[in-house]
């Protein structure tokens, strides 16, 4: 079976430092929505930048859609939505930037067009495809970084903290448009855990540099003590269902 | 274009240092006559500074060399009057920080890249005369700019080394060398007039004030 | 490239405990002076002074070194050039180019310049963290208004480096070559970018800082005693700069 995701004892360091990353061992099927949780500093975004081929592994396997992840070359299958989003949007209006990456992969301005309006029919922001995306809400600019990585049609959907500046009703857009993506796989970062609830049915727990839970995302976090060694909090919803069941 | 420690004579490096403080002192007085409190624009300015200073870190690759960014046309454009100031104020960071340019040249390096900003800054107003903030001759006169403020750089840094390097040349081999080194800068020049047209197209779709009066 | 507020020197050093005004005065005077040289006979004890300086500071050789690099190259060219086509005195005839004297002394004039001025400005600003290096120029009369736009760069310059940083890795995954010069456009848009959300950041930043008073008073900066070692350490290399100017003025 071939993984669209798969690392084998990997491990990472920045130069001169202890490892970031010790160990890690992953296995992610096509179409699984896969969370990753941890505390500040746990090392997620950087296992995201090692899948990207961003970062280059110290020792271990990293293998994307069956072949190994090759560090500092373009391949638009994976995609990946910064958590700032201002260290994407770069271009002078969102038309041009979700084309942005369309352009590098050189297809042409019909497709291009094509896809664009497609992606922003998906998103919900044609009506805002002639400004310049410097100037949005922050819901609004994270839905158009969305935009920018999902015209690409990545397999692979990687999303660092994609709510931690939506309101309730971008945050909401959000869950939809994830429960929209029946085809992608995606890998989401994220410290709001009742939308890793909402939208993954795997979880991953990451801290001191190894994964230290890997299952179904509601029996992963209901475990207290699991959640609390990790300088994480059991959610909300999973503390009130155990209640109720609890005094039932 | 960086003229570096104990190449040239004291009284070359002391003179630098005069004129940098002339030109800081009437940029630093322009700025008081404007603004009710000078103090306003210091955050924007100072962020701005350390944009270019970002920038002027990059590596473009020309073969069979790369080279910096130097940005001062487009410094000119963008700060005005702050222009000189910033630059003072970027090369004592990189004399500081990376030993790029030097602590006895630092005002003559300043001359070098300030005053070429300032002549920037006047070319790109010209644009009013051509249809203001127009797409077409924002883009041309943000080229103007940007070469131009290169090629005079690249001209007073050539004829100070040449000039002034304790070296008993004759006029016609001191003539040849000036020449090749500004010929040598030209594709250099285009770059820096390419890149400031481009930032100068992009300011004007995002955020026009920013190439108008507000730092000027 | 980040580098903290902090020196290379350790705190205990005596060049690290040299009050930062008088040290700035003295070392300034010093490199000027080093930079007049014309004697070759001053050579010797400017290399002696700027080896004595360095000793004393216990930086490591390699951070010197390390420090030589970007301006070494331009002496490097500089050596290619001038023994070979500055003067009329010949030395040695290799086939058609010639080693002339002029060139050879005028290139050793200007290396060891170089390399003596390079090592004491290294000691200078790798012992004083760079926020008192700027409280000090200050009070020394630098304007309070380029004083203030130093250390508002100094604050953000990190910071945009990263932002910098960060942009172009996103460009890259979708596809940009940042090392190409197809990558221009990409390069304009992004610094064109950091300049507008800098702009709108400032805004923020100079109200935050109006709320918290700024501009009623000049911002407090720092201020040491100057102490009588202070002021022989910078009395001594002002009158060991007056001393390489008087030299060359006097003696033939």
């Amino acid at each position: 079976m071939t993984y669209i995701l798969m690392a084998e004892g990997l491990s990472f360091g920045y130069s001169g430092q202890p490892n970031v990353l010790e160990d890690i061992n992953i296995q992610i099927t096509e179409t699984e929505k896969v969370g990753v949780i941890g505390p500040n500093g746990a090392g997620k975004t950087t296992l995201f930048l090692l899948i990207c081929g961003v970062l280059k592994p110290g020792v271990g396997t990293l293998e994307a859609f069956g072949d190994r992840v090759r560090h500092g070359v373009f391949q638009p299958e994976t995609g990946m939505v910064f958590q700032h989003t201002d260290d994407q949007l770069i271009c002078s209006s969102v038309r041009e930037d979700i084309s942005f990456g369309l352009q590098n992969m050189g297809l042409d301005d019909r497709e291009i067009n094509n896809r664009v309006t497609e992606v922003s029919g998906i998103t919900g922001i044609k009506d805002l495809l002639d400004r310049p995306p410097h100037y949005l809400s922050s819901g609004e600019q994270r839905l158009v970084a969305i935009s920018g990585i999902l015209a690409m049609k990545p397999r692979l959907l990687i999303l660092d903290e994609p709510t931690s500046d939506l309101d309730i009703r971008y945050r909401r857009r959000m869950i939809q448009l994830i429960e929209g993506m029946k085809e992608q796989t995606l890998l989401i970062a994220s410290h709001d855990l009742e939308f890793i609830i909402e939208t993954c049915d795997r979880v991953l727990l990451l801290d001191d540099g190894g994964i230290q839970a890997d299952g179904e995302v509601v029996e992963t976090m209901s475990d207290r003590n699991l959640m609390e060694g990790h300088g994480l909090e059991v959610p909300h919803s999973l503390t009130s269902t155990y209640h109720r069941h609890r005094g039932a | 274009m960086h003229v570096p420690d104990g190449i040239v004579p004291a009284w070359v490096a002391i003179t630098g240092y005069a004129a940098a403080g002339g030109t800081t002192w009437f940029s630093l007085d322009r700025i008081k006559r404007k603004y009710e409190n000078p103090r306003e624009m210091i955050p924007t300015a100072s962020l701005l500074t350390a944009v270019f200073f970002v920038a002027s870190l990059i590596h473009i690759p020309m073969p069979p060399t790369s080279v910096h960014l130097v940005l001062s046309g487009l410094m000119g454009v963008v700060l005005g009057w702050y222009a000189f100031p910033a630059i003072l104020i970027g090369l004592f960071f990189q004399a500081v920080m990376f030993q790029h340019g030097g602590l006895t040249t630092l005002g003559l390096n300043a001359c070098i890249m300030g005053l070429p900003a300032l002549l920037a800054f006047g070319i790109f107003r010209l644009r009013y005369l051509r249809g203001g903030d127009k797409p077409g001759p924002s883009m041309i006169f943000g080229f103007l700019a940007g070469f131009s403020g290169l090629v005079l750089g690249a001209l007073m840094s050539s004829l100070i080394l040449i000039l002034t390097i304790p070296a008993n040349l004759d006029v016609s081999v001191e003539r040849a060398a000036i020449l090749s080194l500004l010929v040598a800068h030209i594709p250099l020049a285009l770059l820096e007039g390419v890149f400031t047209a481009l930032v100068v197209l992009f300011m004007l779709r995002v955020k026009p004030g920013l190439l108008e009066a507000e730092l000027k | 490239m980040i580098i903290e507020d902090i020196a290379s020197v350790p705190a205990g050093n005596p060049l690290y405990r040299w009050e930062p005004r008088t040290k700035l005065i003295g070392i300034m005077c010093l490199a000027f002076a080093f930079a007049a040289v014309r004697d070759l006979r001053l050579l010797p004890v400017m290399l002696a002074l700027s080896l004595f300086l360095f000793v004393l500071s216990s930086l490591p050789f390699s951070y010197l070194l390390g420090r030589m690099r970007i301006p070494g190259i331009f002496l490097l060219a500089m050596a290619v050039v001038l023994p070979f086509f500055s003067g009329n005195t010949v030395l040695v005839q290799l086939g058609p180019v010639s080693l002339k004297q002029e060139g050879c002394v005028s290139l050793l004039l200007i290396a060891v310049k170089f390399l003596c001025i390079v090592t004491i400005a290294v000691v200078l600003f790798a012992s004083t963290p760079l926020t008192r290096m700027l409280g000090s120029m200050r009070s020394l009369g630098l304007p309070p208004l380029l004083g203030d736009m130093m250390l508002f760069t100094y604050r953000y310059i990190f910071q945009l480096a990263a932002d910098f940083h960060r942009a172009s890795t996103a460009a890259c995954l979708r596809g940009a070559r940042m090392r190409s010069l197809k990558s221009l456009k990409t390069t304009a848009y992004i610094v064109g970018s950091l300049m507008v959300r800098s702009h709108e950041r400032a805004e923020r930043v100079f109200h935050a800082m109006t709320l918290r008073g700024y501009g009623r008073q000049d911002m407090d900066f720092y201020k040491a005693k100057i102490r009588p070692p202070d002021v022989i350490a910078g009395s001594a290399c002002v009158l060991a700069a007056a001393g390489f100017v008087l030299f060359q003025l006097l003696m033939p």
